[in-house]
């Protein structure tokens, strides 16, 4: 977990490699079977050339940043807001980097405003966007 | 979950999917945490959570075979924590359909409930599909 939580503060970056195991991994785990996640044939005959990572598992990872960072603050008092900009696809390796933005007194509750962007080897932004965490009173 | 009654034409905001039903077993979790590449913290993740809804709401949308249907964006609130063995309730409904030229956009709200109808994580989905 962080231990100061303050403005412009960097949250600890998570780094994945995507592969088409994982992608098998997560349908199964969650059921979502969709075939241009997992049928690399009919995936390759789409627009989209090949099958590509769920939207879901890429923001896994971004979930993953925010429990380190904020710990249940996060797991019970978290809000996310994301778009998935691009297709993260095999072999891709992802880093997912947030910041804490500003801190915001509500009503004698402090809330932590991030950002996150998760990007792909290239550099290319696959899932962006905005958290807010309700954090206790003696995070501050 | 599927309403096999429903067409994708038939779907107007404020028509809701019959809610599914799913126990967060250990053998799920597990399954899960391997999937992400996480470690076991003892708790279930919000996001193994949002995945049950997700999985429900895609075999709730009654799409034409090969229609390729794109996760665009998502919302989520989480309330609260929920153990390994659990058993949660995902309701989703139609927000909004939107046609943007050749595609369209599907808003679905979900909400998850524990058994006790105390509510464990909200949220929005749109989904881009072929008009």
């Amino acid at each position: 977990m962080l231990t100061e939580i303050q403005e412009g503060k960097a949250l600890n970056p998570v780094v994945r490699h995507i592969t088409q195991e994982k992608i098998n991994l997560y349908a199964e785990a969650s059921g979502d079977f969709n075939p241009i996640h997992v049928d690399e044939s009919f995936a390759a005959k789409t627009p989209l050339g090949g099958t590509i990572a769920h939207g879901m598992l890429n923001l896994a990872y971004v979930s993953e940043m925010m429990t380190s960072a904020f710990g249940r603050s996060w797991l019970s008092g978290g809000k996310l807001r994301a778009k998935f900009k691009e297709s993260a696809r095999p072999g891709d390796t992802l880093t997912i980097n947030g910041k804490i933005d500003c801190i915001e007194q509500k009503d004698d509750v402090s809330y932590a405003n991030c950002s996150f962007e998760c990007r792909n080897q290239k550099g290319e932004i696959i899932v962006t966007g905005e958290a807010i965490i309700k954090l206790s009173s003696d995070k501050r | 979950m599927p309403d096999k009654t429903i067409t994708y034409e038939g779907l107007t905001p404020g028509y809701k999917f019959p809610p599914a039903v799913y126990e967060l077993s250990a053998s799920f979790v597990s399954k899960y945490l391997k999937a992400v590449d996480s470690v076991d913290d003892g708790f279930v993740p919000p996001l193994a959570i949002t995945a049950c809804a997700i999985a429900a709401m895609t075999k709730s949308i009654p799409l034409p075979p090969g229609t390729i249907a794109i996760h665009a964006s998502q919302e989520l609130e989480f309330f609260k924590l929920m153990s390994i063995g659990a058993t949660i309730e995902c309701h989703i409904g139609v927000a909004q359909k939107i046609a943007r030229g050749k595609m369209s956009m599907l808003i679905l709200e979900i909400e998850v409930f524990d058994k006790s109808k105390e509510k464990v994580q909200s949220g929005r989905a749109t989904i881009a599909l072929p008009a």
